[in-house]
């Protein structure tokens, strides 16, 4: 068929339009259309947030109100306090921030016409650097600079051995960020390549009935049908991706946080 | 014709990927393979300082108020919880002391029933006694009274009979007896006559 013969190509031409593009300056000192909705995003955050302050009531009102506040309880008990433990309000600010400015990004992108912040690697990096400054930061303060470097090492192992696994520890403390930045980029990335995909086969079905308007041409439209369909639940899927993975991504913050300050590794 | 064709193409392409996916909202610049693993700085460093900004601002002027907020509602929460408990608690003692009082209430009024019934049985059997008594005094007298009466009667009915005797036997035999002998006969006639009929 001549739409799958186009699709090739078509996809080539969506992956394209969702590599990093500069809209100010360049690629190194300047605005990429990602970095641009992910300030609008923080913007938006910001003044959700400032709003609810406003609004926050002893007893909450209204939709708003209830609904902002079911996530930072959200934040508070499942993560913060289910995973940090004791000293989860020193770190609920962080992960508060960090979780629900992911969360925004996340829902931005999928506005149609919007992208996510967390749609590119330099924004999801930046993100994860931050994360990994702020446990090993607290790691130091906790148990001081050497102490945190010994306590990468599990106790009761015999030398050589400790050795040997304390340079695992550090290899896999360095891939943290790493693998923090890579999954919620991958994830956003991939799930936006596929709706595309899906739009863009919907179109090509569609095509020839919207060019010339007979029996042959809609019948060959009818998978545009299936394809929406399809991508109407792939959607519906990246709204709970657009949660989960800013659940994960703090989550795994907030373990990462309780590992660098627990008393043994 | 071939702009004929390309814009529906493109009309659709637009309407769907607006539906469902981000459309490329700026120019394009086309990457691929490992370089999307790359981070660009234009995108690494807006999003550092965004997030910073954010994290910092949201960490003096929103979290503290919004925590304060939570903490004050659990406390308002807890605190009314623990006076409804309070409450409850003085409510069952309260209840217990009422169903106390009611328990004394009743018994003491049983008791009270009780000795009034006690009384009343008392006083009824005074009453009847006092009535009996009384019936009985009545009827000791009646008895006595109709005895003196019988006793007048008996008198006055025997000197009656006794003086008609007299004339009756004076008439039959008026000369045989004198008037003393007379009367002894008749009163002694009189005396069997009563003895018989007492």
């Amino acid at each position: 068929m001549d739409a799958f013969a186009k699709l090739p190509e078509e996809i080539n031409h969506l992956v394209s339009e969702f590599s990093s593009a500069p809209v100010v300056g360049d690629l190194t000192v300047g605005l990429t259309q990602y970095s641009f909705w992910l300030l609008v995003a923080a913007v938006v955050f910001a003044v959700v947030i400032f709003a609810f302050v406003k609004k926050q009531t002893l007893v909450p009102k209204g939709v708003f109100v209830n609904g902002v506040e079911y996530l930072i309880e959200y934040v508070e008990n499942d993560v913060a306090k289910g995973v940090v433990g004791t000293g989860w309000r020193r770190h609920f600010p962080f992960l508060a921030a960090i979780f629900l400015f992911i969360l925004v990004n996340n829902f931005i992108g999928l506005i149609p016409g919007m992208k996510p912040g967390t749609g590119a690697i330099g924004c999801t990096a930046a993100l994860a650097l931050v994360t990994f400054v702020y446990f090993v930061y607290y790691g130091c303060k906790k148990h001081g600079v050497l102490g945190y470097i010994k306590s990468l090492a599990p106790q009761g192992v015999m030398f050589p051995m400790n050795v040997f696994v304390w340079v695992i520890e550090v290899f896999s403390l360095l891939l943290r960020p790493i693998t923090l930045a890579i999954r919620l980029f991958c994830n956003m990335f991939a799930g936006h390549i596929v709706m595309g995909s899906f739009s863009i086969m919907a179109a090509l079905f569609a095509e020839p009935l919207l060019e010339h308007f007979s029996a042959m041409n809609a019948v060959g439209a009818l998978p545009s049908v299936a394809w929406l369909i399809i991508l109407l639940i792939i959607y519906a899927v990246e709204l709970i991706v657009a949660f989960v993975q800013a659940y994960v991504f703090t989550v795994l913050a907030a373990v990462y946080i309780q590992i660098a300050e627990s008393d043994e590794e | 014709m071939k702009f004929a064709n390309r814009v529906p193409r493109a009309l659709a392409s637009a309407a769907l990927a607006m539906l469902a996916a981000p459309a490329p909202a700026f120019a394009e610049e086309s990457a691929g393979g490992a370089s999307i693993l790359i981070p660009n700085m234009a995108e690494f460093i807006p999003a550092l300082i965004a997030f910073l900004i954010i994290f910092v601002v949201l960490a003096k002027f929103a979290w503290p108020s919004v925590l304060t907020m939570m903490d004050e509602r659990s406390k308002r929460i807890e605190d009314s919880l623990a006076e409804a408990d309070d409450a409850r608690a003085k409510a069952t003692e309260k209840r217990k002391q009422a169903e106390q009082i009611v328990a004394d209430a009743r018994r003491q009024a049983s008791d009270i029933v009780l000795e009034a019934r006690k009384d009343a049985e008392a006083e009824r059997s005074r009453i009847i006694a006092a009535a009996h008594d009384e019936a009985a005094g009545i009827i000791a007298r009646a008895h006595e009274n109709v005895e003196e009466e019988r006793r007048a009667v008996y008198a006055s009915s025997s000197a009656t009979i006794a003086n008609l005797a007299v004339q009756v036997a004076t008439k039959i035999i008026g000369d045989r007896l004198s008037d003393d002998e007379q009367r002894n006969l008749i009163e002694r006639y009189v005396n069997e006559a009563g003895s018989l009929n007492g």
